[in-house]
């Protein structure tokens, strides 16, 4: 394929992206925050889906578009395939990832949270979640904007319900 | 010898066309560019006739007009090439190895992160390797 790319370099490059966005353009306004990084996504999604569907024969059904990611696109993005696919065949996927490459390397540390009398545990991990979930729109716009790009509009969330696995969800539109 | 490329995309719309030859009136070739369409869209929806190339990128010879050929390749993102020459006796390999060379183009020009989706291409680098890709098609021909 030519070039290669540090991979540290990506690492800082989306740390310093969600930084950014969250806490110098949309400081306090998450959810816009939230919007502009997954818009990035999918525009690098949609680009992405341009050039790794370039040898191939065209995909017949959803399904095999959806196997396209999970196998080729997710080893060229991560060099390791999709650990696990459901779905309920009626247009809803789910991608899991047992070890999500870049979220490896974030630590989640609950007990930083200091005087917070009420149900510390509880809260402070919603929080490490909230914080940890910004870093999630970003491959999600990049999955939505592949998937875009090949015929299947749909809308894409993340579940990081336990790490270090992480959950794509795929919702196809009608 | 070759006297239109265009891209068009999902919806129809034209991405990209251009035609290599002062003598032939630029809206006859956008009009056979044109009517072409409409071939892809009844290869690609007839899986009968199709048979065992359906799912193919390189759609083949879509249909000859009076003095042209034209060729048809869709890809996987629905975008589609087509290729007008006046040609007689065209290879088919050339015809592959022109659209091989096209895709990975313009796979290039739409990675450029100013370059809108939807919107033409208007990427001057793009037309130059385009207008290379044009110049030596059919020259490593044996014959």
């Amino acid at each position: 394929m030519g070039r290669e790319v540090s991979e540290s370099c990506i690492d800082s490059l989306l740390t310093e992206m969600v930084s950014s966005y969250c806490n110098r353009f949309y400081a306090n306004k998450p959810e816009l925050a939230a919007r502009r990084i997954e818009a990035i996504g999918y525009q690098v999604g949609h680009q992405l889906s341009e050039r790794y569907t370039m040898e191939r024969p065209r995909f017949s059904d959803h399904l095999e578009a959806i196997k396209f990611i999970c196998k080729d696109f997710w080893s060229e993005l991560f060099k390791k395939q999709i650990d696990n696919l459901k779905t309920n065949h009626r247009g809803t996927f789910v991608l899991q990832d047992n070890r999500f490459r870049w979220l490896a390397r974030m630590s989640l540390d609950p007990t930083a949270e200091e005087g917070v009398p009420q149900d510390p545990a509880a809260l402070a991990e919603s929080k490490a979640a909230q914080a940890m979930s910004m870093y999630l729109y970003f491959p999600c716009g990049i999955i939505r904007g592949a998937l875009s790009n090949l015929g299947i509009p749909c809308a894409v969330s993340a579940d990081i319900s336990n790490l270090p696995a992480c959950s794509f969800v795929v919702r196809i539109k009608a | 010898m070759i006297v239109c490329v265009a891209v068009v995309g999902h919806q129809n719309n034209p991405l990209y066309i251009q035609s290599f030859t002062e003598a032939d009136d630029a809206l006859k070739l956008h009009h056979i560019v044109h009517c072409s369409l409409d071939v892809v869209d009844e290869r690609v929806n007839n899986p009968k006739k199709s048979g065992p190339t359906l799912n193919e990128t390189f759609l083949g010879l879509l249909y000859p007009t009076e003095n042209y050929k034209v060729y048809g390749y869709l890809t996987n993102t629905k975008v589609k090439f087509i290729l007008v020459t006046t040609d007689l006796d065209v290879r088919d390999v050339d015809v592959r190895n022109f659209f091989r060379r096209f895709h990975a183009a313009y796979v290039d020009a739409v990675s450029n992160p100013f370059h809108v989706p939807g919107k033409k291409i208007t990427s001057r680098t793009f037309a130059e390797r385009v207008s290379n890709i044009v110049k030596s098609f059919g020259l490593s021909s044996t014959g």
